[in-house]
């Protein structure tokens, strides 16, 4: 919101030590965030008020016409040469002399036009810096009414100083230059608030129709006040109010246009002209609109309504949507000849929810929104109409208006006691409270029980409870006033919780695993089903997906880490970089419990992903290639690091290269997979090479284990090596439990050294070699010992059918 | 006598001579056998003594006898020098050149949030606070309602909200776990809760996804003083810095009071009126946070007449874009590896 600190003066009187800079830093700090304090025409300086003594041709220059420039100083003349068509003879204009200042910060000299020295220039609205003020094309024409000579910059209020306040949904009192001046007068003990005196317009002319009254059939039209003004003459505002308004931020319309804007700017009472002569009836009925009933608002744009919002109606017909904007049926045009003019009051969640549902964000709505003061209907009624008449934009205005009110506004009473301020500002002088509260407005009207009772005027419905006033009070003290301390309640020790544990202690393992570690979207686009090859039976398949999102690439609510960690490895790489890529991601993952299901189950899962880069040279060869067990490698770490034991079988993802997947089972559970992707989707994603990925429930590894320490050894373990031809398709683990299962006891571990299959295998076979160790843990084992066991190995594998080599 | 003398003299220093041409272990093998093998020089010299006369055998055989030790003493220690010298020749065959690069994986690099995040849960147990978590698919009366905020308050402007299908949300911010906190545990309460949260907003500064850190503490007496003392220490331990600080008034529907935390511009400290980070203001808005509305309270079946407590809404990642520095928040989602592990270097 814009403010003009010349206009807030107007209504304020502060210490004359006090800066706009304070002011700016108070209302800050008290809650209304000054963003910027701009001074538009701030450039502009040595810019006079001149008559127009003489005007001619020039010349020799068909274009361009000589003036003669009064300024103000008894006989003396400047001329100046100017293309503007729309000047004449007595007008008063902007005049820039040599050595004046003008916008972009021009400095103004004096130059020639073929024979004739123009000194300085006459100024139009750009020049100035205002653009949106000019009423014609051409030189800014002044009122006739100013004297040449005078310092242009602040007769007309270009010296003005403009704030940037942002408002909190809470505070709609403060959308207004009143209330702006309010809160500042509360901010500063010393200062002083004045009233804005309004005379009432005594005349007592009947209306120039039989106007049948005002009808509220709905509560949440709290009250509706129509004013009347007629023998309209529409056209441009007077030179300082089209400033002030472009210095606020608003375009000057026209006179009609303005006085309701300017009157909102002022009270924060939003207004509606309607052409009297369009309305169908002379009535105006306020109720719910019918279901689909249907209304052209003045934007020229069609809605649809629905029986939750409220309409001003007249014979019927809907002509506004109540708060919001007003209909086209009945807009003042340029042969209006009788303008009736609203001001209402709306509760604020109809109007705020007809504005949100139809997506009108008008300035009526915003404020209704935020709600309006309901004792600023007639108040701001008077004041329009009075500037219509100031203005001369209406012959007559009359002194009578029709109104009618379905809640009679009336201030709320809020007990406050020192106990609850002391509770929470550690301080309790009820006095200066009073003070503080008195200055918003806000008046102790009695003592009781302990407890002073305030009363809340009508602008400021966000107070309604203690705490509320206690706000008040605190904001307007100050909070650096209370000396932090360290609650007393925190005695005990706080705990991680069993997720956050978790997540912490792995990620330090895989960030020292070479892994780096990323934050992607929750959400990925509806492709991925397609992308990952994921089957109708796959609840993956069926993501909870968002009704508005920012985009259909982030549009659905992951079911898998796959497609964030898949698309940042491709981010990596199209940022250009060549090496291995290594990422960890730490997440949830939002599956239904069923397909049609909406009950939903969040999971914390734990993804990587490995691709071996574009560039794989490396002085050390293959020693650093990345591959499937290279990856194994650093599950079965974080696994052995969080005391799991997981188990891998053969894999069944999609998505999954057919050879070189597996499913990751603990406790015969599936909790997760590990994957080559799948060739095709490598290449349909332009990876140059294979990309491993793997994801777990991060469930598998949240028991906290404490761990057990053995004792060393005491007998020394003594070794054997086996090597024996196997079905290729025979899993190595197998083979492993086999020879377990044969040696019993004895056997201490059992070690994989060699696989080998080619050259002197058959076909369809391998070689395993195997590293046994034997030991018991009473005893030396004898030689003895060990080959009569290790003999039961091998004559045991013989008779299952394996090839001893 | 004078012969064998003499010939000692010679001996000694032919020895000598030779010893300077030895260049390996295999020559002074044979410079031994030519002075101490059995038909060596010293050991013929030893043979000739039985020829003198028996009064001067002592002498000349102390004589021989000191000439072998000197030369065996001296041979031994050659025998060494060459012996390490040829090791050593040996291990040289396979110089290594230490300035490659190490073999396994580099370390990999931490994300800026994850790591703020841990910093501050760290922070906050050991003043303590207990951690808890919520669902990030939320229902709507947790995210508004039980927060205060009816449906159509402008309020709900504040946040542009992701909706689904059945009208549940993604949380626009962690304060839903405030009212499930305290249906579950009641008062008093102490918690902490990270998390993700989403706005409908995408810019240099905003992204749809970020992360916040709520806190809640209700007990009997709390003040807006406990509120400012536990933010001091958590801001102040996690820039590891005493930092200047502006609690500013404010307003959320969930809190009554409301403020706003400022802290000085981590970059400027207000010193730069040309500041990109603070835009010149001197301060970094940080963190929502007040006395919580009685209605919240009730919303979490506390009593407002017995408990009060406050609350904050803190975020992590603008405090992790200050720690370390960085400018674009949607950056931290692209899952960049370049950009993450830069995060490595000093």
């Amino acid at each position: 919101m814009l403010i003009s600190w010349n206009w807030l003066n107007e209504f304020l009187t502060l210490p004359s030590d006090v800066t706009l800079q304070e002011v700016a830093e108070k209302l800050t700090i008290t809650g209304c965030e000054v963003e910027s304090i701009e001074r538009p025409c701030d450039f502009l300086t040595g810019v006079i008020t001149a008559k127009i003594a003489r005007l001619d041709k020039h010349p020799a220059r068909e274009s361009l016409f000589v003036a003669e420039l009064d300024l103000g100083v008894g006989d003396s003349r400047v001329v100046c040469v100017t293309a503007a068509p729309n000047l004449n003879v007595g007008d008063i204009v902007p005049y820039a002399p040599p050595g004046a200042v003008i916008i972009h910060n021009l400095a103004l000299g004096s130059r020639e036009f073929d024979g004739i020295l123009s000194q300085g220039m006459m100024l139009s609205a750009e020049e100035i810096g205002l653009p949106d003020v000019a009423d014609e094309f051409g030189i800014l024409r002044l009122p006739e009414s100013t004297e040449p000579g005078l310092d242009f910059k602040s007769l007309f209020g270009l010296d003005d100083a403009i704030l940037e306040i942002s408002i909190t949904p809470n505070r709609g009192d403060l959308l207004s230059v009143l209330g702006l001046a309010r809160e500042i007068h509360a901010l500063f003990p010393n200062s002083e608030l004045k009233n804005i005196e309004i005379e009432d317009i005594h005349n007592s002319v009947a209306w120039p129709v039989n106007f049948k009254g005002i009808t509220l059939e709905h509560p949440d039209c709290l009250s509706f006040a129509l004013g009347l003004a007629s023998d309209i003459r529409i056209g441009p505002s007077p030179l300082k109010a089209r400033i002030l308004l472009s210095l606020m931020g608003m375009r000057p319309i026209s006179n009609i246009v303005d006085v309701s804007n300017l009157t909102m700017l002022l009270t924060g009472q939003p207004s509606h002209a309607y052409d009297l002569e369009l309305l169908p009836e002379k009535e105006i009925t306020v109720r719910l609109a019918m279901d689909k009933e249907k209304i052209i608002t003045l934007d020229g744009k069609t809605h649809s309504l629905t029986t939750e919002d409220l309409v001003i109606t007249s014979g019927g017909q809907p002509v506004g949507i109540a708060g919001v904007m007003g209909g086209e049926n009945t807009e003042i045009k340029d042969n209006t000849r009788i303008v009736a003019l609203e001001c209402a009051n709306f509760a604020s969640p109809r109007i705020s929810r007809t504005s949100r549902k139809l997506g009108i964000i008008s300035e009526a709505a915003y404020r209704y929104s935020r709600s309006v003061d309901p004792m600023k209907v007639i108040q701001s009624l008077k004041y329009a109409l009075k500037l219509f008449s100031d203005w001369g934009c209406a012959k007559v205005v009359y002194g009578h208006y029709e109104f009618s009110e379905s809640t009679r506004p009336g201030n709320l009473e809020v007990p406050l006691n020192s106990k609850t301020m002391k509770r929470i500002l550690l301080w309790d002088d009820m006095v200066e409270a009073g003070h503080i509260l008195s200055r918003l407005g806000i008046e102790k009207v009695r003592e009781e029980n302990g407890f002073w009772v305030f009363s809340v005027p009508t602008s400021r419905p966000d107070i309604t409870i203690e705490e509320d006033l206690v706000e008040e009070v605190g904001r307007i003290r100050g909070y650096e006033l209370v000396e932090p301390r360290i609650p007393d309640s925190l005695h005990e020790r706080g705990k991680l919780d069993p997720i956050s544990e978790t997540q912490g202690h792995m990620r330090n393992i895989f960030l020292s695993r070479g892994y780096t570690e990323v934050v992607t979207y929750s959400f990925i686009a509806p492709s991925f089903s397609k992308d990952y090859l994921l089957s109708k039976n796959d609840i993956r398949s069926y993501p909870v997906k968002l009704s508005n999102p920012l985009s259909l690439e982030l549009s659905c609510m992951r079911t898998m880490m796959l497609p964030g960690v898949i698309s940042a490895v491709q981010g990596t790489i199209r940022s250009g970089w060549r090496q291995a890529v290594r990422i960890f991601e730490m997440g949830r993952v939002f599956l239904r419990l069923e397909p049609g299901s909406n009950q939903l189950q969040e999971i914390e899962r734990l993804t990587g992903i490995v691709y071996g880069g574009s560039d794989q040279r490396s002085p050390y060869g293959k020693w650093e290639m990345e591959d499937f067990f290279s990856v194994k490698g650093d599950i079965v770490a974080i696994a052995q690091n969080r005391g799991v034991e997981l188990t891998f079988k053969q894999g069944s993802e999609p998505f999954g290269h057919a050879g070189q997947s597996a499913d990751i089972y603990s406790e015969e559970k599936k909790v997760g997979y590990l994957i080559r992707l799948k060739p095709g989707i490598e290449q349909n994603m332009d990876f140059g090479g294979p990309v491993y990925v793997f994801e777990l429930d991060l469930d598998t590894f949240m028991a906290t284990r404490l761990s057990t320490f053995k004792d060393i050894p005491a007998y020394p373990a003594v070794y054997r090596d086996i090597s024996l031809l196997s079905e290729k398709s025979r899993l190595a683990e197998e083979v492993i439990r086999e020879i377990r299962s044969i040696a019993g006891d004895l056997l201490w571990e059992i070690r994989i050294f060699d696989i080998y299959e080619g050259k002197n295998i058959p076909e369809g076979q391998r070689s395993l070699g195997f590293s046994l160790a034997y030991r018991s843990e009473d005893r030396t084992l004898t030689d003895i010992e060990v080959e009569k066991v290790h003999s039961k190995v091998r004559s045991g594998l013989e008779a299952l059918g394996y090839k001893l080599r | 006598m004078k012969d064998i003398l003499e010939n000692i003299q010679s001996i000694s220093e032919e020895f000598d001579l030779s010893l300077t041409n030895v260049s390996n272990t295999s020559e002074i093998m044979d410079l031994k056998v030519r002075f101490l093998g059995k038909k060596g020089k010293v050991t013929s010299l030893l043979r000739l003594l039985g020829s003198l006369p028996a009064e001067k055998r002592p002498a000349a055989g102390n004589a021989v006898n000191e000439l072998r030790n000197t030369i065996e003493s001296i041979i031994q220690e050659k025998t060494l020098a060459l012996k390490n010298d040829e090791l050593r020749q040996m291990e040289l065959q396979d110089l290594i050149d230490v300035t490659l690069p190490a073999k396994s994986r580099p370390s990999g690099g931490f994300h800026p949030v994850v790591e703020a995040t841990n910093d501050v849960l760290k922070i906050m147990t050991g003043l303590g606070f207990t951690v808890v978590l919520g669902p990030e698919i939320e229902e709507d009366y947790y995210n508004f309602e039980a927060l205060n905020i009816p449906p159509h308050h402008p309020a709900r402007d504040m946040q542009d909200t992701f909706y689904f299908d059945d009208g549940r949300v993604l949380r626009t911010h962690t304060s839903p776990v405030e009212v499930r906190s305290m249906l579950k545990y009641g008062a008093p309460i102490r918690i902490i809760c990270p998390g993700r949260v989403y706005r409908k907003d995408s810019d240099p500064t905003h992204s749809p996804m970020f992360h916040q850190l709520e806190g809640l503490l209700i007990d009997e007496d709390i003040s807006i003083a406990d509120l400012k003392g536990c933010l001091d220490v958590l801001l102040d331990s996690f820039f590891n810095k005493e930092l200047k600080k502006r609690y500013r008034a404010s307003y959320f529907p969930f809190t009554e009071p409301s403020l706003e935390l400022d802290i000085e511009c981590i970059a400027c400290s207000g010193s730069d009126p040309g500041c990109r980070i603070c835009r010149g203001s001197g301060w970094l808005e940080i963190c929502g946070l007040g006395m919580t509305h009685p209605n919240v309270l009730r919303s979490g079946n506390i009593d407002p007449e017995k408990y009060n407590g406050f609350a904050w809404g803190l975020g992590l990642d603008r405090l992790a874009m200050l720690k370390y520095g960085l400018n674009d928040l949607r950056t931290l989602f692209e899952g960049n590896v370049p950009y993450l592990l830069s995060g490595r270097e000093a």
